[in-house]
């Protein structure tokens, strides 16, 4: 098959140089396919538009985003100053790793276990219901727990209970992986002699990784964005970016708020870009040691 | 292995961050005296409170909230870790009845006899041993008078069909209510269930035209201009005219819901002593001075009139005049009742 | 085996017991409380609320918010699925880098991103004011403040919920299954009706419960992009722990939004068990 699947080639036609009947659909599934190509670019611009936007506003020299008033960089340089975003934003992003790695540490086992019982479906459920109760019933359920508890509300807390909503996340990901893998491969395993444990880390564990790394950055996404279940539980020097934003509107988001978007945006791509260029030349010195091997 | 190493390596890298941020956190703090502040947004003027910092070696964490009742629930439901608080007008006398609130301790707070005499004892504190008003302002009519050019002067004039699809309300149920009730006459606090209804009713002819309730962006929306019409704070409303000078202000002839935002210090909190300090602080006139010009709300210390910028004292829409503060009402708890006007206000916004 | 695994499920669930299972426990309790006065809580027990739920200003928003969830999980299936799919056609790299590129818009803020859709849609915002300089439309068209433009809000807010789920299932499916329709015969169609899309239910499954859960409860989309009357179940239970300082009845209307919701998602699964699930492969 051809890099994006295409497999139109000679051989496909009969000797009058109509598709032979298995390919009958070729020319069709093209067509699909560019189509789906061309939607996939448009839904990806309409996903995009509100980041263009704010990323030109964070220029505007108004401080309400109402109407353009000029090109400025004074928001940037504001935003460097403002201690109390910066520290928002340090918290935010300090919770958000924490409860994602937690939550996939917990999530990933139970998920596992999950698989193998009997009423998956029964159990699938109950982890559907951190996501489906109301944030403001579990954020002052929490509170109230915590404050029983006699635990004081800091960081912790928040993170607490945000492992609690993203745990659910990774399990139902994994339970969804793992409903297509099958048996097979791990009996195949067992049958060539690994045991329990070489069959879960080699064989097992690799084909969860899409689903263990989706979960994990749906996870970290929540976790940045949660803001009525984290104003309850966290502590006065935790406040986190969406506290610290929620609270500036009613005076009004200042164009601060903007830049850091922009500044926050820059910053993930340009690590990402740098994780890949590493990856690739990771990939090419393993290519070079190991010229035989096929690289999928 | 090209998969797992995909996942090891951002995962080991994470983990080290994570582990790094913690403990970098967690050595902060030394033996300064920290006061944990709850309050809306932009409430204070960041150099006033830098300055504090520094006279009284002290550390401030400033935690916000958006409504009083955010704040109330988040008190009800656990340990107040917090020392200064600002609830609105009616919250601080429910937060008397329900015992959430520290008596204070006036020898600390010399600067508290400051306070203007109109609220120095409100309705809602009458003692004033609870709470200082911080700041006050009136729920008017703001207009645009580019579009629209009658005569704005009652609340009837936000039902003229001429401005269908270019009204805001706020998004606040006794504040829409009591702006209806006032309206027909009523108090805006009503607890007379015939007298409810008859401004709900009176509601529901309005609703159609209007194109949103909104509290957060009201200020944008009026200067963007997508509404003509509406209630408004009067401290938003000089912040718009700033930015908008088209837009006029308003305190309609049958009256106005006036409020206050007070600070106080909740029941148990650790730095009572600081709080009161911080308080006082607050109120010297120098200090009043440019923290309220700062956040654009009226100045309730008299000793800082001197230190006011002349543009500041003149503007009438921060500065609501005698006899429009004749008209006013404050909003107090209606109890039980409560219930009935959320169930209108259900009504209202969902279209049932 | 299991013994083996039990060990390591014990902690995951002993966490959601904990951080989950009590403290849902302690508010369905409150849910039969009495309120009293000034919205504290009275030791007495009560079925009022459930009582006052049975009415129908508070059944027709909960059934108008369930109906809203539905639309708003398929728009987004009809919408992510064909995303989903052409992610799962790339090389290796090109996936992450889209996945990279639809995760993107998440990492900022949902309100800050919601504002930002007012600056586009409102009436002379960037979309309407592009509109009326191209000549197409001569008044702004009101995308705004409208129960579509909650819509909007919601599928653009939920997107990933239903992408990321079916790309995962989508990624794993076997080529070979969809080259055998095909020389059988079959149409595109008719091979990803008969083939993929039994196979990915898994994975639609998935993204269609995590889309409907969350969108049952929202509030912030109808509170900032909603007109005067879109308010739905999750701004009246909001109203009910915050400005009807009641939490009792917020609670019992939590706990029915709950169940009704379950019943939803059951429903749902027992439908398409037969159409997907677990066939050996």
């Amino acid at each position: 098959m051809g890099r994006n699947g295409t497999d139109l080639s000679g051989a496909d036609r009969d000797t009058a140089g109509r598709p032979e009947r298995g390919n009958r659909g070729v020319t069709s599934r093209t067509v699909y396919r560019r189509a789906v190509a061309a939607y996939s670019v448009a839904m990806l611009a309409v996903l995009h538009a509100p980041l263009v936007v704010l990323i030109a506003y964070s220029f505007n020299d108004s401080r309400i985003n109402a109407a353009w008033s000029g090109f400025t960089w004074k928001w940037y340089v504001s935003l460097l100053g403002n201690e109390r975003v910066l520290e928002a934003l340090g918290n935010s992003l300090t919770i958000a790793a924490a409860s994602t790695l937690i939550a996939a540490l917990l999530g990933v086992p139970a998920a596992v276990w999950l698989h193998r019982r009997k009423r998956q479906a029964l159990w699938s459920g109950l982890f559907y219901l951190p996501q489906l109760m109301p944030d403001i019933f579990m954020g002052l359920a929490l509170l109230i727990l915590f404050s029983r508890l006699d635990i004081p509300l800091g960081k912790w807390t928040v993170i607490a209970a945000h492992v609690t909503f993203c745990v659910p996340v990774v399990v139902l990901f994994v339970l969804a992986r793992l409903s297509g893998i099958g048996r097979e491969l791990e009996e195949a395993a067992s049958d060539l002699g690994a045991t329990p444990r070489q069959t879960f880390f080699r064989v097992t564990l690799p084909l969860l990784v899409p689903a263990i790394v989706s979960a994990m950055l749906l996870s970290f996404t929540m976790s940045l964005d949660d803001f009525v279940i984290t104003f309850f539980v966290a502590g006065p020097e935790s406040t986190t970016l969406p506290l610290y934003i929620y609270g500036l509107v009613k005076r009004g988001v200042s164009p601060e708020v903007n830049a850091l978007s922009a500044l926050m945006v820059a910053v993930t791509v340009l690590l990402l870009v740098g994780a890949e260029l590493v990856r690739r030349r990771g990939e090419t010195a393993a290519r070079a040691a190991q010229p035989t091997r096929k690289e999928t | 292995m090209g998969k797992t190493s995909f996942v090891a390596k951002p995962l080991t890298a994470t983990v080290l961050v994570m582990v790094l941020a913690l403990v970098l956190t967690a050595c902060g703090g030394g033996a300064k005296q920290t006061l944990n502040v709850f309050s809306w947004t932009d409430n204070f003027d960041e150099e006033v409170l830098e300055s504090f910092e520094e006279q009284f070696d002290a550390k401030i964490n400033y935690n916000t909230y958006s409504s009083n009742e955010e704040l109330l629930a988040k008190l009800q439901a656990g340990d107040s870790q917090y020392d200064i608080i600002q609830p609105s007008d009616y919250m601080v006398g429910t937060m008397i009845e329900l015992g959430l609130l520290e008596k204070l301790n006036k020898d600390n707070i010399p600067n508290a006899a400051n306070i203007v005499p109109t609220f120095s004892a409100p309705p809602f504190d009458p003692t004033g041993e609870y709470s200082i008003v911080y700041t006050w302002g009136v729920t008017g009519i703001a207009y645009n008078k580019k579009y629209v050019t009658d005569v704005i002067d009652s609340w009837e004039d936000l039902w003229n069909p001429a401005y269908k699809g270019k009204v805001v309300l706020l998004d606040d149920s006794r504040e829409v209510i009591g702006m209806a009730l006032i309206k027909n006459g009523f108090s805006n606090s009503t607890q007379n269930p015939d007298e409810l209804r008859k401004a709900v009713d009176d509601l529901k002819a309005l609703v159609p035209n209007v194109l949103a309730f909104d509290t957060d962006n009201i200020k944008q929306k009026f200067i963007a201009e997508e509404v003509w019409i509406g209630t408004l704070w009067s401290g938003d409303a000089a912040f718009v005219q700033a930015e908008n000078p088209d837009v006029e202000f308003v305190v309609p002839k049958e009256g106005a819901t006036i409020w206050a935002d007070t600070v106080a210090i909740p029941k148990g909190a650790k730095n009572k002593e600081l709080a009161e300090k911080f308080i006082n602080y607050l109120f010297e006139p120098e200090v009043s001075a440019k923290n309220f010009e700062s956040i654009g709300y009226g100045d309730p210390n008299e000793k800082a009139r001197p230190f006011h910028s002349e543009e500041y004292l003149a503007n009438k829409t921060i500065f609501t005049s005698d006899e429009d503060l004749a008209r006013t009402e404050w909003l107090v708890d209606v109890g039980d009742m409560l219930q009935e006007y959320d169930r209108y206000w259900t009504e209202l916004t969902s279209g049932h | 085996m299991l013994r083996r695994g039990g060990f390591f499920a014990f902690f995951p669930l002993a966490w959601m017991i904990l951080f989950f299972g009590v403290p849902t426990f302690l508010v369905v309790l409150l849910s039969f409380r009495e309120r009293g006065t000034l919205g504290e809580i009275l030791p007495g027990y009560t079925l009022e609320h459930y009582r006052r739920l049975a009415d129908p200003l508070y059944m027709g928003i909960l059934l108008d918010s369930l109906i809203v969830a539905v639309v708003v999980t398929l728009l987004c299936l009809a919408l992510g699925y064909p995303l989903a799919y052409h992610i799962s056609r790339q090389s290796r790299r090109s996936q992450r880098v889209w996945l990279f590129l639809v995760i993107l818009p998440f990492l900022i803020n949902f309100l800050i991103r919601s504002y930002a859709w007012v600056i586009l849609l409102r009436a002379q915002g960037v979309v309407n004011t592009a509109l009326m300089k191209l000549g197409l439309i001569s008044q702004p068209l009101p995308l705004l403040y409208n129960d579509g433009a909650v819509l909007l809000g919601m599928v653009y807010g939920l997107l990933p919920f239903m992408v990321l789920p079916v790309y995962i299932s989508l990624e794993r499916l076997d080529r070979r299954k969809l080259e055998a329709a095909y020389d059988l015969g079959a149409t595109p169609l008719r091979a990803f009706w008969h083939v993929t899309l039994p196979l990915t239910m898994p994975g639609v499954l998935t993204g269609a419960t995590l889309v409907f859960v969350s969108s049952s409860g929202m509030f912030v989309v109808p509170e900032v992009m909603g007109g005067a009357q879109s308010a739905l179940i999750g701004n009246v239970i909001q109203n009910q722990f915050l400005s009807a300082r009641n939490w009792p009845f917020g609670s019992a209307m939590s706990v029915i939004l709950t169940l009704a919701s379950l019943a939803m998602i059951a429903l749902m699964y027992r439908a398409f068990r037969t159409a997907g699930g677990k066939e050996p492969m």
